[in-house]
């Protein structure tokens, strides 16, 4: 290589500094909506322009949690989101494992399917979803209704299809589930059979293959496959708008929108702390779930 | 002892296992040795069970297993990748058959401790495989399966990842574990050379039959057809058309085709003279000043060792041979070359043997 020479390394210099720079803007551009919400959450007299708090105080989150439903908001979203995680997270490590062990001919045709699903717009498909999730719904309040009496309301709010915790549940995973399948069908192509096989000569029965051997291995695609589904899920602002509609069961969300509807006052403190509220768990997720998409597996097969 | 009568393996219409009878002894160290696809493996899976046997017996000290799941046929797998489970340390991997069975805590314990002073792993019990070095992964492999105290121990292929100063110095490690342990060991290699110097007795696959079994030296010595003869030894034995005439009494007057100037005189095996072909090994063939019973060609190729040179010679049939030391041969230049008759095998048109070398 031949050496470069003094004027090649000022405008190399100069370049590089050209590059930062606007590196930097960019990033600082990315990063003030966040630093917005931090400052504006925690100023007890939040306007719309970024600016340091004159005053900081906590008012504004414990009015999220004592004046509006911040608590039964966070737990709806928790639970709704969690849910609908931990049941891809289970269908996708057993179908991903079939798809990649079978040699079916309906193999390729049936994941290019279903990642239709996740390439047609939701919003479309929100009519004929609403018409099948309505008669399911009404089915099932038929049955429970003359079984349960007056308890059924409440019955259904969680087993409801139709603004009730099951249906949503339902709806999200199944949005979810196709980009979950393919990771870890992908994941299981990487994985020698040798791993079960050695565990057949060894004697596990098949749940002591699955349960000891299998998910062990398959941990860091697991995490990988949940943490885009918390992710995109919990940041799903529509089907909760569209499939819930009593007040006990808004979520996160919901509540923020809502509360930036109202009008007369916008209240800015109120909605940076909501948002912030919203924003932490997704970012807690990713930190979680970040340990094991590193973790290397390397050394049980020789390499 | 383990017997297999008449097996045969069908992938759908193809038959890739076609009849296979093979026994092996109590305490026999077993090589099935054969070229990419020729259903060493298939055979090896189909006597742990993984695969299925379409037809025939497999018989493991006097019961038929064919139907036996895996891990009640008593037999343990040494895996081509060891396949040990990464999550689990070298203790846990080596105990995790026991665990299954739900061994106690305390006597997993003391067991793995037994198989890894055996092993010489005893400093790595805690350790996971992924800090392991290869021989010490192999030697984790091992641990696991003979802590199930098999009467049948199965490696598929398993020093065919380690470079080459490792595989001898594990070649040598399986021998003196084979001996300790008096196991009966099916062992399974492409690699000639690991079959010839492990097995007692070598199983040579071709197509999903048995070309030929015994033990290595009978395989060398008195291969039964072509395909034996030219895989066992290496560099590999010269098969050389040539054109047979009776000669005198008992004699046989060998003439090379296709520009090869061969001519040899043999004992007359009684077959019926023409078009056979003529296998010579290169340990066999000597070099000499001038042409008598043999013939001269052009030295194409030469390749050092220090202690024995390989010499290619003969462009239209080349032929190599062996010499002793390092010998002043260039290429270009013209050589002599002579075999003893006692040392010729001779094949038919179809392969097989009709007259074998007698030992010198």
């Amino acid at each position: 290589m031949p050496a470069s020479s003094p004027a090649d390394n000022a405008n190399k210099g100069r370049s590089d500094l050209l590059a930062y720079a606007t590196l930097s803007l960019i990033s600082i551009f990315c990063f003030v909506p966040f630093f917005w919400v931090l400052l504006a959450s925690f100023d007890a007299n939040a306007q719309l322009f970024l600016h340091w708090p004159d005053q900081w105080t906590l008012a504004n989150y414990v009015r999220v949690f004592a004046k509006e439903d911040g608590a039964k908001w966070l737990f709806n979203s928790l639970f709704v989101v969690g849910c609908a995680t931990v049941l891809v997270m289970i269908l996708a490590g057993l179908g991903g494992y079939a798809l990649s062990r079978t040699h079916s001919w309906w193999k390729l045709p049936f994941l290019y399917t279903i990642l239709l699903v996740r390439v047609l717009p939701p919003t479309a498909l929100v009519v004929p979803l609403y018409k099948i999730l309505l008669t399911l719904n009404n089915a099932e309040g038929a049955v429970l209704r003359p079984l349960l009496g007056s308890y059924a309301r409440a019955i259904m709010h969680w087993t409801g299809f139709i603004d009730g915790y099951f249906g949503l549940i339902l709806v999200l995973a199944t949005m979810q589930l196709p980009l979950a399948l393919w990771i870890m069908k992908t994941f299981f192509d990487g994985l020698p059979r040798d791993y079960e096989e050695a565990a057949l000569m060894d004697g596990a029965t098949m749940t002591q293959r699955i349960r000891r051997v299998l998910i062990p291995l398959a941990l860091p695609g697991l995490a990988a496959a949940g943490l885009f589904s918390f992710m995109s899920a919990w940041g799903d602002f529509l089907m909760p708008l569209i499939f819930l509609s009593s007040p006990e069961l808004q979520t996160l969300p919901l509540g923020l929108f809502r509360a930036f509807l109202r009008v007369n006052q916008i209240d800015y403190g109120l909605l940076a702390a909501i948002a912030f509220i919203y924003l932490l768990p997704a970012v807690i997720a990713f930190g979680f779930a970040r340990r094991f998409l590193v973790q290397t597996f390397a050394g049980g097969v020789k390499g | 002892m383990i017997t297999l009568k008449n097996v045969r393996k069908f992938y759908g219409s193809l038959e890739v296992i076609k009849g296979v009878d093979i026994t092996v002894e109590d305490g026999e160290f077993a090589v099935f040795v054969g070229p990419s696809g020729c259903g060493k493996s298939t055979l090896l899976r189909m006597i742990a069970g993984l695969e299925g046997i379409d037809e025939g017996d497999l018989i493991l000290n006097g019961v038929r297993i064919n139907d036996t799941p895996p891990d009640k046929r008593g037999i343990a797998m040494v895996f081509q990748s060891y396949a040990l489970y990464p999550h689990m340390t070298v203790a846990e991997n080596i105990g995790f058959s026991l665990s299954l069975k739900k061994v106690p805590q305390a006597e997993i314990r003391k067991q793995v401790e037994g198989v890894a002073q055996t092993l010489q792993l005893t400093d790595y019990l805690d350790r996971r495989p992924a800090a392991l070095s290869g021989g010490q992964r192999q030697r984790v492999a091992i641990g696991r399966a003979i802590i199930k105290k098999p009467s049948l121990i199965l490696f598929d292929e398993p020093l065919s990842n380690l470079d080459s100063a490792l595989r001898v110095q594990m070649r040598a490690e399986l021998q003196r574990l084979h001996r300790q342990l008096k196991a009966t060991v099916v062992y399974v290699t492409h690699d000639q050379v690991e079959a010839m110097t492990m097995a007692d007795r070598i199983v040579v696959l071709n197509k999903g039959v048995v070309a030929q079994q015994g033990p290595p030296m009978a395989l060398y010595h008195e291969p039964d057809n072509e395909f034996v003869a030219t895989f066992i030894g290496s560099p590999k034995m010269n098969v050389i058309p040539v054109v047979a005439t009776r000669e005198g009494a008992g004699g046989l007057r060998l003439v090379g085709k296709s520009g090869l100037q061969l001519d040899l005189k043999v004992p007359d095996p009684g077959m019926p003279s023409g078009d056979i072909k003529v296998g010579i090994r290169p340990e066999h063939f000597r070099l000499t000043s001038e042409p008598q019973g043999g013939f001269s060609d052009e030295v194409l190729i030469v390749e050092r060792l220090g202690v024995e040179t390989y010499l290619t010679v003969g462009r239209d049939v080349p032929v190599v041979v062996r010499a002793e030391g390092d010998i002043a041969v260039r290429p270009g230049d013209r050589v002599s070359l002579t075999a003893d008759p006692s040392v010729c095998h001779l094949f038919d048109s179809a392969g097989r043997v009709v007259r074998s070398a007698q030992p010198l």
